[in-house]
């Protein structure tokens, strides 16, 4: 008898830990949902509880979806149900609130919004804002790169910002369109055509897949650490937006700001002269984590899973990381691709050692130099091996994350890079 | 026995080596009847999990491999056109009425089943393996929450087909794009990750006859440490498999310094790969405690 009602109450406080440790997981970001709470309970139901590692094996598979929840689930299991050990020991359940407090203390970080109010605040450049300013050898060599374009030179751009617009772009659609031979036979319309000569199947039509054109989001950076590409970023926008129609061109240093429709039908001196007029920022200092964020914030309708996102910055961010990382992490979740163009890269000393850059370097698809049109050849060749149309979704074969037992290989140099290319430094 | 224990010793016996937590998901999605989904580089054995499921349980396999592209129509069913027009050819002298000769036409004879109507109309539940699912694309991907949930099929001209019995699903992604969250929580989750050294051991010295321990060791060491090297492509189980039965055939007993060169294109599957690890092979070798030479007389 009093068994039963030691089980009764023992299954009852165990519900009610594991509805807890749900909603703990929910409130450190792993996107648990109440359905994913029945299962728990489900499968406590069909275990052998009496096994603490079966138990732990259950909810982990239950609750943990993805590597990183995995990683998130390991680190909160123990933190949350050696509270349920002590519970066995007091002979009471403890109640669940005290473990997630508990629990959520232990939270690294604050608030990411009060961090920007305070770097408002401060208003003085940070070291990293220094360091950028004085890093000499870029100068030399861009001042090199970037003489005028002449004319020849911007349709060559032109041509290679078309070439990674396609590569990046098209796809497949799942609707058929007629197409001439060879293509796959469309039955449908071969019997319909053939009812006009009695049925006798003469004339066979063909189909094949519509190519969708996606859309390509432009982010560019046009802080001060920016300026001495300025020159080539305004070629770039400018070439971009007359190559590839389906693009909408941001630019950002402080805040955000949407240039594509200055940038649109204009020729370049005019365009140039609207962007004076409403980019007032231009040169200023570098907050990509906050424009990205207001980024997602307001143009979010903008990418979906057929976007491709191009990030052109040199990483010297000198907001709060946190909202970086986090935003980072939200766009490469949204888009197709994220492909971030850093004029650095070029040069042979650079390492993206940033912590801005370091922050955003997990999340991005493919990290290619852009600093001159050799570069933009490698980028495009580089694409081109991918099979083309799906260069896309190729470029998602990231590296696996590492298991938490092996050695960390090291950060990737710019050699790596390169070697990804398959070009030459 | 526990269930559980029931479940590793049923692996085990179709020869795949499984931890805890294999066995606890497989255990999960086979008891509450959930689709379990199996994430992990390549070459770790995804696809193996169901092989042996479906062997274990003595039952098909019904297997859908995702591409881009991949349409309703080649997952679902499709109508056998070439058939139905040979059909109406043939039976155009007939007296039969017009429903009849229009209802023969739509019959099931006439359906190519394709993976998923195959699955759901078995009487077994069979283990129906989604193969790659990140290579579909998202319409696809929806379509098939669709499926999974409902385990029901209509066809237009037959009418809706519910599933004889809930297959057993297992599907199987190499991350090259995140999945949707719906199908995420829908399923049960199991990461597979290189196996630890011990592990690779057993499954070397079960999979490769004749192997010799000390060669099973020194190849399973190998693999370890050439995995934490930055490459194009990470060697998984299956090239280990690959060249342990190579490094048999060869009648080798033990790594040397010649074998492994000659022998590394069926490690690494991008040149670019071949030539880092050749460039600094002795010293790695080195490092492993195999001696440049060839071994000494006994």
């Amino acid at each position: 008898m009093n068994h039963k009602i030691d089980d009764i109450a023992l299954h009852g406080a165990l519900s009610a830990n594991v509805v807890g440790f749900c909603r703990l997981l929910r409130a450190q970001r792993a996107g648990v949902a109440l359905g994913e709470e029945q299962d728990a309970l489900r499968a406590l139901a069909a275990i052998d509880l009496s096994d603490p590692e079966d138990f732990r094996l259950s909810l982990r598979t239950v609750l943990a979806k993805t590597p990183a929840e995995q990683k998130l689930f390991d680190a909160l299991f123990d933190v949350y149900w050696s509270v349920w050990d002590r519970a066995g020991e007091l002979g009471q359940p403890q109640p669940e609130s005290s473990a997630s407090e508990e629990a959520s203390a232990r939270r690294p970080g604050k608030n990411g919004l009060t961090s920007v109010r305070d770097w408002l605040k401060q208003g003085e450049p940070t070291e990293e804002e220094r360091e950028a300013a004085g890093y000499s050898p870029i100068e030399v060599h861009t001042k090199r790169d970037f003489k005028d374009f002449n004319a020849e030179e911007l349709e060559e751009i032109g041509r290679l910002l078309q070439a990674i617009a396609r590569a990046l772009a098209t796809r497949f659609s799942r609707r058929y369109r007629p197409a001439r031979p060879p293509g796959r036979l469309d039955l449908r319309r071969t019997l319909r055509a053939s009812l006009r000569r009695g049925g006798e199947l003469l004339d066979l039509s063909y189909c094949r897949r519509t190519r969708q054109k996606p859309k390509l989001v432009l982010l560019c950076d046009v802080s001060k650490s920016m300026d001495l590409y300025s020159r080539f970023l305004i070629q770039f926008m400018y070439a971009f937006q007359n190559a590839y129609r389906r693009i909408e061109t941001f630019v950002f240093a402080t805040s955000l700001h949407h240039v594509a429709p200055l940038l649109r039908g204009n020729d370049l001196s005019a365009g140039l002269d609207a962007i004076a007029a409403q980019v007032p920022d231009w040169s200023g200092g570098t907050r990509i984590g906050a424009a990205l964020e207001t980024f997602l914030s307001e143009h979010a309708d903008l990418v979906d899973h057929q976007t491709a996102l191009l990030i052109v910055s040199d990483g010297w961010d000198t907001g709060d990381i946190e909202i970086l990382e986090e935003s980072m992490r939200a766009l490469q979740r949204r888009s197709r691709c994220l492909i971030w163009l850093n004029p650095l890269l070029g040069s042979p000393d650079y390492r993206p050692a940033t912590r801005g850059m370091q922050a955003a370097l997990p999340y991005i698809d493919l990290f290619a130099p852009a600093h001159n049109i050799d570069s933009l050849k490698a980028l495009v060749g580089y694409l081109m091996t991918l099979r083309g149309a799906t260069a896309a979704q190729y470029l998602r074969r990231r590296p696996e994350p590492p298991a938490p037992t092996k050695a960390q290989p090291a950060a990737p140099t710019r050699d790596d890079w390169f070697r990804r290319f398959g070009v030459q430094p | 026995m526990s269930p559980t224990a029931a479940i590793q010793e049923m692996l085990a016996e179709h020869g795949y080596v499984a931890d805890r937590q294999v066995v606890m998901s497989v255990y999960l999605a086979q008891t509450l009847e959930r689709p379990l989904l199996i994430e992990g580089p390549a070459g770790v054995g995804k696809t193996e999990v169901a092989k042996v499921v479906a062997r274990a349980l003595d039952t098909e396999l019904i297997r859908l491999q995702c591409y881009e592209g991949l349409d309703a129509h080649a997952a679902l069913y499709e109508w056998n056109y070439q058939r139905q027009l040979l059909h109406i050819k043939l039976d155009e002298k007939s007296q039969r009425p017009l429903a009849e000769r229009e209802a023969d036409l739509f019959s099931e004879d006439f359906l190519l089943k394709r993976p998923l109507l195959q699955a759901i109309t078995q009487p077994v539940p069979p283990v129906l393996l989604i193969d790659e699912l990140d290579r579909a694309d998202e319409e696809f991907e929806s379509f098939l929450l669709e499926v999974l949930s409902d385990w029901q099929i209509t066809i237009p001209e037959i009418g809706t087909i519910r599933a004889a019995a809930r297959p057993h699903v297992i599907l199987t992604s190499n991350r090259t794009r995140e999945l949707s969250d719906a199908v995420r929580r829908r399923c049960f989750y199991l990461w597979i990750d290189y196996p630890e050294f011990d592990k690779e051991v057993e499954i070397v010295r079960r999979k490769v006859n004749g192997i010799d321990i000390q060669l099973a060791e020194q190849i399973c060491r190998f693999m370890e440490k050439i995995r934490m090297q930055r490459l194009e492509k990470v060697p998984g189980v299956a090239e280990t498999l690959d060249w342990a039965k190579a490094l048999v055939a060869l009648h080798q007993h033990h790594l040397d310094l010649e074998v492994v060169a000659d022998t590394l294109g069926i490690v690494f599957k991008d040149q670019r790969d071949v030539a880092q690890v050749k460039q600094s092979l002795a010293e790695f070798l080195e490092g492993l405690g195999v001696r440049a030479k060839l071994a000494p007389e006994r």
